[in-house]
């Protein structure tokens, strides 16, 4: 895997669901439906995830060491056995921070030339 | 709206081991989103998530399956990269077995497959028969294969079906040409109808090409493209040059695409000039016009047309008919006899060829060798591919243990498999790059076929290889199937070489190679044996130390009357050089491809159709069989005496006096108006192979025309090349300008008549060889690795007193039964291929016992070498070492 390829520059630019997803797993371990859902909250409804974009980013994500599967749900109260949760890893979270900071980095030379106001 | 089912159908679109992992999730999550969908928006929004989710798909479905193979291919590059040894082999083998095959189909593809670059091929028809090959002179029955200048003329005007006619030369010449005062150089040249390029859609890459302008006999030419590279570099200023061709100066007007190499397949002329100018370039004689009732009118043009949108060629060829027979009932003055003559019209998209014939049929079979030897190849390195897997069993059995799918892990053989096979195509699009300039080499310095592979070629390339890799990846495969996780595991106990199925496998695919190299092997035997049989046939004359020059005096500008004087001072020269032992000549010469035929009326035989029978004849001069060498059977031979004024005589071959004179006796019988005075025996001159035809010569002093070209026939004393240039020179001495259109020795004119032949033979001995040989490795493999997984049991044999023979017996047997079987099933699969060969043999049928018994013990004999020695490494196993192997 690549969890200890030091550089996580290495895996940028990230693909948009992968930075969401990411984002979603920020806070708490979520299941597969769960993340769709709070990508859908954060986004206003503007960013719907399919099934499938979902679980092929989680797949390559997996593979990369940025998440990882938990062997028991987190939620106790849970029923439903199909359900797996996911888990932000370290290294997926100094990840996220490297797209972060590319993605701020892109947003203030766009404000330096004047390309976009200060305040949007 | 759809039901959830409906989106599991869908996940079928994904690698199976992501929709395992993955599928019940997706399906979860899918059902959720739906259902919140109904509750919260109704059916537009559930609709709304059906659309972009089959998007979804589409879009990740492919992303997952790339990802897939590229994980496969990465994977497979690093296992081959551990073993450089095995990849260099195989694909070193596969480069040569689908080089082979791809050399040999790109010349199929030129000869036989590919359309002319020109524009709209498929509306092109050809008038003419596309493989004739020549000028016919005199009259014609049946289907025309050639057409005259005139004929040509009144068919041009034919617009109701043809777009457009063009007529060209059958035959260009090789003539020498100088270029702005240059020393002359022979270059091809082809006389062409103005209509020439327009009609094939053919425009100039620099200046104009020819037309309906140069037809008053303008002197102009187009030069093809490579002409213009090598004799004027390509320079921008070649237009308005100036080139000298025989009697005219040419100025040219423009260059001809590169691809471009005119209308038949294996030609190339270098110069296009206007038919106009024929007088310039073939002087001596009017091949443009004829008069009603010509005997000798000239046919030697190739006429092509462009249908008319919506033509069909049935139109087509009855309309042409209907011209033609109109302008030759006014030619014979008899509209029965212009009936006897008919055009029939073929598709032309592909052009003419007078090698198509010719080549077909030897080029197919050489496919079909070259492909048994792909396949034995393949066979040998699925055999080593089928080795790496059992060894690597282990490693198989362990991942199955740990869940991964048997599908999973044929798709990662398979791939490793196509990589080689990729590998080795693409090296065998190099290989087939240059094995195809040998091969060309070999057919004839002559021909000349376009170059550039095509999509055609590099389609059957890339099938091919995709079968090899298929072939390859089958018997690992297969194996893998039978792999389960527990056995795998515990079979490694007994070491690497462990499996016994795997050995099933490799005597299958050995007795496979032996079957399939026996064909081949029997065949080059037979073909062999064939070029042996017609380097000695018979001709009825001795082919060594002869020699023929062929000298066009027509051209040279001699009338009829002056002709024979100059035969005569000749012949007279010839004979007096030193080293010529004997010489005469003829019209037709021998094995220069002329030829004299017609129609005859002899004495006491009624043909059935009642208007004469056909018959070939040649002109000869005084002593020309004693010259060849040839027997008379009856009477005497042509000689001095048969002056112009005297009694007109003839000699008949042994063919003709039993056709035309059963059992009676020919001598003193009248051939039209010549008396027979000699029969002699048949002698072949055109063809090794066909029927010696009936012939009759005629002295040549007393022909109705004097010929208008002879052939010298020289007998020397001792070899005779530098008798041929001293010959050469004394003919130029007696006058400079005498064109010498011909000049070589009996055996090289013999050896152009076996150029099929000798391919064939060449060839296929070298498939032959390379088959077996790839054959005996796999033997060598199997036998060695059966003897390495019988170690132990030969130490037993041994401690318990069997002699070193005892083991290579039984180290033998096995061999043998091998063996055995694959000579059964190579005997029946050469009993099955027999009809392939047929054709192609001289002298010998395809159950030759010659060649049957000497392929069977040469496969014998190597398949006994590569079974001795792993028989006689198991003899001298050390029991104790032996048995410490267990």
């Amino acid at each position: 895997m690549s969890s200890d390829v030091s550089d996580p520059d290495s895996l940028l630019p990230l693909p948009t669901a992968v930075f969401h997803i990411l984002v979603a797993l920020a806070d708490r371990d979520r299941h597969g439906y769960s993340i769709m859902q709070d990508i859908a909250a954060r986004t206003g409804g503007k960013v719907r995830l399919s099934a499938g974009t979902l679980y092929s980013s989680i797949h390559r994500m997996l593979e990369q060491g940025l998440v990882e599967e938990l062997r028991e749900s987190p939620d106790p109260l849970s029923q439903d056995e199909r359900r797996r949760y996911y888990h932000l890893t370290r290294w997926g979270r100094r990840v996220a921070m490297a797209e972060a900071r590319r993605l701020t980095e892109m947003l203030s030379q766009a404000r330096e030339t004047g390309l976009i106001p200060k305040k949007l | 709206m759809l039901p959830i089912g409906f989106y599991r159908t869908l996940l079928w679109c994904y690698p199976a081991p992501f929709r395992h992992e993955y599928g019940a999730e997706m399906i979860g999550a899918f059902a959720e989103q739906v259902r919140e969908a109904r509750q919260q928006g109704g059916w537009q929004a559930e609709a709304s998530i059906w659309i972009s989710t089959l998007f979804d798909v589409l879009v990740t479905a492919p992303r997952e399956h790339s990802h897939v193979i590229h994980q496969d291919l990465r994977y497979a590059i690093r296992t081959l990269a551990s073993q450089p040894g095995f990849a260099a082999v195989a694909v070193l083998s596969l480069a040569l077995g689908i080089g082979a095959n791809t050399a040999i189909f790109t010349l199929i593809n030129s000869v036989l497959l590919s359309a002319l670059p020109v524009r709209d091929p498929h509306s092109l028809v050809i008038l003419t028969n596309p493989a004739s090959n020549g000028v016919t002179i005199g009259g014609k029955s049946g289907e025309r294969e050639e057409l005259t200048s005139s004929e040509f003329r009144q068919l041009r005007d034919l617009s109701s079906v043809f777009a457009s006619l063009m007529a060209c030369q059958i035959q260009p010449e090789r003539v020498p040409v100088r270029v702005d005062g240059s020393e002359p150089a022979e270059t091809v040249v082809q006389l062409v109808s103005s209509e020439y390029f327009s009609t094939l859609g053919v425009p100039a890459l620099l200046g104009r090409t020819l037309s309906p302008d140069d037809d008053p006999a303008a002197p102009n030419a187009v030069i093809s493209y490579d002409y213009w590279q090598r004799r004027f570099g390509r320079r921008a200023d070649v237009l308005g040059s100036r080139i000298a061709i025989r009697q005219g100066v040419f100025s040219i007007i423009g260059v001809a695409p590169a691809s471009f190499f005119g209308e038949t397949v294996g030609q190339r002329p270098e110069i296009w000039v206007p038919l106009s100018m024929q007088p310039a370039v073939l002087p001596g004689r009017d091949w443009l016009h004829e008069n009603p009732g010509d005997r000798e009118k000239v046919m030697w043009l190739h006429v092509f047309g462009r249908l008319k949108p919506g033509i069909r060629i049935e139109t087509a060829q009855a309309a042409a008919n209907v011209t033609f027979q109109q302008g030759l009932a006014v030619f014979y003055g008899s509209a029965e006899r212009a009936r006897r003559q008919w055009l029939k019209l073929r598709p032309a998209a592909s052009g003419a060829s007078q090698i198509r014939g010719q080549f077909a049929e030897p080029l197919t079979m050489l496919l079909l060798a070259s492909g048994l030897v792909l396949l034995i190849a393949c066979a040998n390195l699925g055999n080593l591919l089928l080795t790496r897997t059992t060894a690597r069993i282990r490693e198989m059995s362990v991942r199955l243990a740990l869940g991964a799918g048997r599908g999973r892990l044929i798709r990662q053989l398979l791939t490793e498999s196509m990589v080689v096979a990729f590998v080795g195509g693409i090296a065998g699009l190099g290989a087939a790059w240059i094995l195809r300039a040998g091969l060309l080499r070999l057919v004839s310095d002559t021909i000349h076929l376009p170059g550039a592979p095509d999509a055609r070629v590099l389609g059957f390339a890339f099938a091919l290889t995709l079968v090899a890799g298929l072939i390859l990846g089958l018997l690992p495969a297969l194996r893998t199937m039978s792999v389960n996780a527990g056995a795998g595991l515990k079979e490694q106990g007994r070491g690497v070489t462990g499996s016994a199925a795997w050995l099933r496998t490799g005597k299958f695919v050995v007795v496979g190679q032996m079957a399939l190299s026996l064909p081949l092997l029997v065949g080059a035997g037979l073909l062999l044996q064939t070029l042996q049989n017609l380097q000695h046939a018979d001709l009825g004359y001795v082919k060594e130390r002869l020699f023929l020059v062929r000298v066009d005096v027509q051209m040279a500008g001699y009338e009829e009357q002056r002709r024979l004087a100059v035969f005569q001072r000749l012949l007279e020269r010839v004979r007096a050089e030193p080293g010529v032992q004997a010489a005469s000549y003829s019209k037709s010469g021998l094995f220069l491809g002329s030829r004299s035929s017609g129609h005859v009326k002899v004495e006491g035989y009624t043909p059935e159709g009642g208007d004469g029978v056909r018959s070939v004849w040649d002109h000869a001069g005084p002593d020309y069989f004693s010259t060849l060498g040839i027997p008379l059977l009856l009477g005497r031979e042509i000689t001095e005496r048969d002056r112009p004024s005297s009694n007109k005589v003839c000699v008949i071959n042994e063919a003709f006096a039993k056709r035309f004179f059963a059992d009676r006796n020919p001598l003193g019988m009248h051939v039209d108006r010549y008396e027979i005075v000699g029969v002699a025996r048949d002698s072949r001159n055109r063809s090794l192979r066909d029927e010696v035809e009936a012939r009759f010569y005629i002295p040549a002093a007393q022909a109705t025309d004097v010929p208008r070209f002879i052939t010298f026939v020289v007998r020397t004393v001792a070899e005779p090349s530098s008798v041929l240039a001293a010959v050469r020179q004394t003919i130029l001495s007696e006058d400079r300008n005498l064109p010498i259109t011909a000049a070589s020795t009996l055996t090289e004119l013999v050896n152009r008549q076996m150029v099929q032949d000798r391919l064939l033979a060449r060839l296929s001995t070298a498939f032959g060889v390379v088959g077996l040989f790839l054959a005996a490795i796999g033997l060598y493999g199997v036998v060695s690795y059966g003897v390495a997984r019988r170690t132990n049991e030969i130490g037993i044999r041994k401690a318990l007193g069997a002699p070193h023979s005892a083991v290579m017996a039984m180290i033998l047997r096995e061999t043998g039964l091998l063996l055995a079987v694959g000579l059964v099933s190579g005997l029946a699969l050469c009993a099955a291929g027999m009809r392939f060969i047929t054709s192609r043999l001289y002298g010998l049928a395809p159950t030759d016992p010659v060649a049957l018994g000497v392929a069977i013990t040469v496969l014998t004999g190597v398949a006994l070498i590569a079974g001795w020695l792993p028989a006689y490494r198991a003899s001298r196993v050390d029991p104790l070492v032996a048995l410490r192997c267990e």
